[in-house]
């Protein structure tokens, strides 16, 4: 069920999602946030099981803050994608798989990024990514408009178009959309030195 | 009558073993006068009778250079310079069975934070590895490892240069000198080091205080350097 969309845009990364959770044929609730912010450069949306997707989350923020505090800068995005992926994929080879697909969106030094981290452990770069039950039709929305010249306000308006279009035929997504924007970092390249 | 307190002078008889002392009440004790760690100060006393090894950086290169004691004919003397992995190397002074486990220690760090982040493992977390590392052997009854260990490599932050002592403690800085005469060949590093030098001098300077130390005319020493302009640590 849900439907989850990310966009790499030349000013940073754009995520968006619906807002229903499903129990079975029942619509559990009407409110859940399925985009994590993890700090203010990376984010998390969520589609699979609600709380492998947490526990993934709430992992990836705390090696987050422990890592910038002891090297003295932060992680890449794909340094965090990696980290996450290797938890999903330890417990697929436990056979207690994480039943997640994630995408991870941020930015750093490099610019803005969308990876797809799957429970398989797998991790793919892209431009742009959807997932979940809806994913199919907001697929075809991204195809026919992504460009990548597009600015995040561009991105804001196709994200928001791609989950639409999904909620009009998915039963396992609707209830209405959320959307996040994270802009590029203003500073180029970190001169501070690491200390301590 | 009072209880007599710990001094730290007294005796080591029941133990026979100077690097600690035994308290009044008979346990054994690793502090010793003054609050100092006994294990930890003889492991730096090995070291400064270890070859005299260098560490020079500015920011543009990180060198690392050491010298080898001479053998005896037919004899191949032990490499110094170490590659840990790609962008950082390392070199150390004392005992060499002790350099060598540590060095196995970073390399082996090195690669976990590639299968951990796929990517190139900073050097601050590097050597705060072999900080707690070597940090361990100072709170349990083993003997701490008798190397300091000198680390240069470069990162998202430049090149970077420390120096990690048995005891766990490091320095980050632009110059390091340990082992015998350390002091010596860090005199001719203090009036010699200029922050736009090049790599060249660098390793001239690095020859002529080792030379000063070690008091020999034309000693083998073992070279090892990164800089920002090459992806990877060369030994020369």
């Amino acid at each position: 069920m849900t439907t989850i969309v990310g966009i790499k845009t030349k000013e940073g990364v754009v995520l968006g999602s619906d807002k229903r959770a499903s129990k079975g044929f029942f619509i559990g609730s009407k409110i859940t946030q399925k985009i994590s912010k993890i700090d203010d450069t990376l984010a998390i949306a969520i589609a699979g099981q609600l709380s492998d997707a947490e526990h993934l989350v709430k992992v990836a923020k705390a090696e987050r803050r422990l890592v910038e505090l002891r090297r003295g800068f932060p992680l890449s995005v794909k340094e965090s994608t990696r980290l996450i992926a290797n938890l999903a994929y330890s417990g697929l080879k436990n056979y207690q798989p994480y039943f997640v697909e994630l995408l991870v969106g941020g930015v750093d030094d490099e610019g803005g990024h969308v990876y797809v981290a799957d429970m398989s452990g797998a991790i793919t770069g892209e431009d742009f990514a959807a997932s979940g039950s809806g994913s199919p039709i907001a697929y075809g929305v991204l195809e026919s408009i992504y460009h990548k010249e597009i600015t995040n306000e561009q991105a804001k308006e196709i994200a928001t178009k791609a989950v639409a279009a999904a909620m009009e035929r998915d039963p396992g997504s609707g209830n209405g959309i959320d959307i996040l924007v994270i802009p590029k970092l203003l500073i180029v390249k970190s001169t501070k030195e690491a200390r301590g | 009558m009072s209880e007599e307190r710990d001094s730290g002078t007294n005796n080591n008889s029941s133990f026979g073993f100077s690097g600690t002392t035994t308290n009044n009440r008979g346990y054994l004790s690793y502090y010793g006068p003054g609050g100092r760690m006994l294990l930890v100060e003889s492991a730096l006393e090995a070291v400064s009778r270890g070859s005299t090894t260098i560490g020079i950086k500015t920011s543009t290169f990180a060198l690392t250079s050491s010298h080898i004691k001479p053998t005896r004919p037919l004899m191949e003397p032990s490499e110094k310079i170490f590659t840990i992995d790609e962008h950082v190397g390392a070199t150390g002074s004392g005992y060499i069975g002790d350099i060598l486990q540590l060095i196995d220690e970073l390399r082996l760090e090195a690669q976990k934070h590639r299968l951990t982040f796929e990517s190139p493992i900073d050097i601050a977390s590097l050597v705060k590895h072999l900080s707690s590392y070597l940090h361990t052997y100072t709170i349990y009854a083993v003997r701490p490892q008798a190397a300091s260990i000198i680390i240069a490599g470069k990162d998202q932050m430049g090149t970077q240069m420390y120096q990690v002592d048995p005891g766990g403690t490091y320095f980050r800085g632009s110059a390091f000198t340990i082992g015998q005469s350390s002091d010596v060949a860090l005199d001719v590093i203090q009036h010699e080091y200029s922050a736009d030098m090049t790599p060249e001098q660098a390793i001239q300077i690095s020859r002529k205080a080792i030379e000063k130390a070690v008091g020999e005319q034309k000693p083998l020493v073992d070279t090892g350097i990164i800089s920002v302009t090459e992806q990877l640590f060369k030994k020369l």
